[in-house]
């Protein structure tokens, strides 16, 4: 029989910050974490809009740890200490208390600066004597095993690499696993570190990267308003715990928010264009699964990056799904203000969208000053809106290479 | 000088391996380094001396013969 899961614990090291909910009110506030950097050095790099995250893991991690962790990694090993901790499944000092815990992550580059610092020994250096270490730390599974390291954890390691659904899978596939009966207790996010500059400049010669807005940095990433020219890539870690109702009982935890449905689609149609068709399918896929019907989403948190080809595709498919019900949707894109995290991306707007079933606030798409018509639903403009009887919302997330995802949630 | 003062540095700032545990006997394992550790402190070795050590002679079993190894090298480099 299905078993119901819920997340119990969140842990974030997202550009706005480490506490959720100090982010989630900035978030609702549509207050950006985006900024100009320097990428590359002085007479060979370029500034650019992007939604960096002030981390480092000081004596968080063990020094000899930290030796052999990729940054995403690293990331990934506070963002899961913190969502452990307010699971309350863990406290500092003891061990936690389900070692069976399985671990389903979302990566998409792994430890690309340490890729590049071998690459840079090989052709800059002219040396064939990189740092031995360089194979496992370059590994998109990275931050899981050190996850299940770092907490002795024995159940399934899984990562998930389907670039910018990497997350929303990997939460789907614990939700799975778990409402299935095959474990009790998941820690489940992504992670993802690649903004260091030679990542930068492949992502910058794809032509999909926001330049900076004329109002200044922070207004760069602006999803569904006609004055947008691509996304802002992101940084960070997020995890969250999922439990079966019945881990729960033998606990006293209040859940965040209950996963009910998750869908996937593949488009088998293009690399880099999205296709509203597959989108479609991932939706509806995941409303079925819920076992509800459409009429009773209510809040969308949206895919979209803000290119100028992707977001009107995603409002299509939409009405396609939703039909009549599109024009009561609210459908915002958190993107505008934390960036694209790629592989970490589905695990934050899930935890957001989590936390704005538990306050009934619907967070806003920031920067959308002059809406596309072409995305003429509820897009919520500016400023998050109260919305006391939010109950069921949908987060979707479309990658690279036509892989869909959409989760559904539920207010506890 | 001999390598042994720059292990012994590297094992402490680098590994944080506790300064009271590092003996001219002690192996690399009884200091809590595991393979991989191991193979990354040789090359932070090489990297200082400018040396490079062969597999074959890569099979030291204490922090001493680490050092006399190191030693033999640097001075067969000055040659």
């Amino acid at each position: 029989m299905a078993r119901r899961v819920f997340i119990t614990g969140l842990g974030l090291i997202a550009p706005h910050g480490e506490d959720p909910v100090s982010i989630f009110d900035r978030i609702y506030q549509g207050d950006s974490a985006v900024r100009l950097v320097r990428s590359g050095t002085a007479d060979f790099g370029s500034d650019l809009p992007l939604a960096t995250v002030d981390f480092t893991p000081k004596d968080r991690i063990p020094k000899t740890q930290q030796l052999f962790m990729a940054r995403a990694s690293q990331m990934a090993v506070v963002a899961a200490e913190g969502a452990l901790q307010s699971s309350g499944l863990f406290r500092e000092g003891q061990s936690v208390e389900d070692g069976e815990m399985g671990v389903y992550m979302g990566c998409g580059l792994g430890g690309a600066e340490i890729l590049q610092e071998g690459y840079r020994t090989y052709f800059v250096r002219q040396s064939r004597r990189g740092r031995p270490s360089t194979v496992p730390m370059i590994m998109a599974s990275g931050p899981a095993s050190h996850i299940s390291m770092r907490f002795g954890l024995h159940g399934p390691t899984h990562t998930y690499s389907i670039a910018c659904a990497s997350s929303t899978v990997a939460i789907g596939e614990a939700f799975r696993a778990i409402r299935d009966g095959y474990l009790d207790t998941a820690l489940s996010g992504g992670a993802e570190a690649m903004l260091n500059d030679g990542s930068i400049a492949a992502w910058e010669r794809l032509g999909v990267l926001a330049s900076s807005h004329m109002d200044g940095p922070e207004a760069s990433s602006r999803p569904f308003d006609l004055e947008r020219t691509g996304f802002v890539l992101g940084e960070g870690a997020v995890l969250l715990v999922l439990e079966a109702e019945s881990a729960l009982r033998e606990r006293a935890v209040d859940p965040i928010a209950e996963i009910i449905g998750y869908g996937v689609s593949s488009d088998a149609f293009s690399l880099t264009e999205p296709h509203a068709a597959g989108q479609e399918a991932a939706m509806r896929s995941a409303i079925t699964d819920a076992d509800i019907e459409r009429e009773e989403v209510q809040y969308v948190n949206a895919h979209a990056t803000g290119t100028p080809s992707g977001d009107p595709i995603e409002i299509e498919a939409i009405k396609n799904v939703f039909e009549d019900h599109a024009s009561n949707l609210a459908v915002s894109s958190t993107k505008s203000v934390h960036g694209h995290l790629v592989g970490a991306s589905g695990a934050l707007e899930t935890a957001i969208t989590a936390i704005a079933l538990q306050k009934g606030r619907i967070p806003p798409t920031a920067n959308l000053t002059h809406p596309d018509p072409c995305c003429d639903l509820d897009c919520v403009p500016g400023y998050g809106r109260e919305a006391p009887e939010l109950t069921v919302a949908v987060s979707n997330s479309f990658a690279f290479g036509g892989s869909n995802a959409t989760l559904v949630l539920r207010k506890v | 000088m001999s390598a042994y003062s720059y292990l012994a540095e590297v094992l402490v700032d680098k590994y944080d391996v506790d300064k009271d545990k590092i003996r001219p006997e002690a192996t690399l394992t009884d200091l809590g380094l595991d393979s991989l550790m191991v193979v990354e402190f040789l090359f932070d070795v090489e990297d200082e001396f400018n040396i490079e050590v062969p597999d074959d002679r890569a099979e030291f079993e204490t922090l001493n013969e680490a050092a006399t190894l190191i030693d033999e090298l640097i001075e067969a480099k000055g040659d």
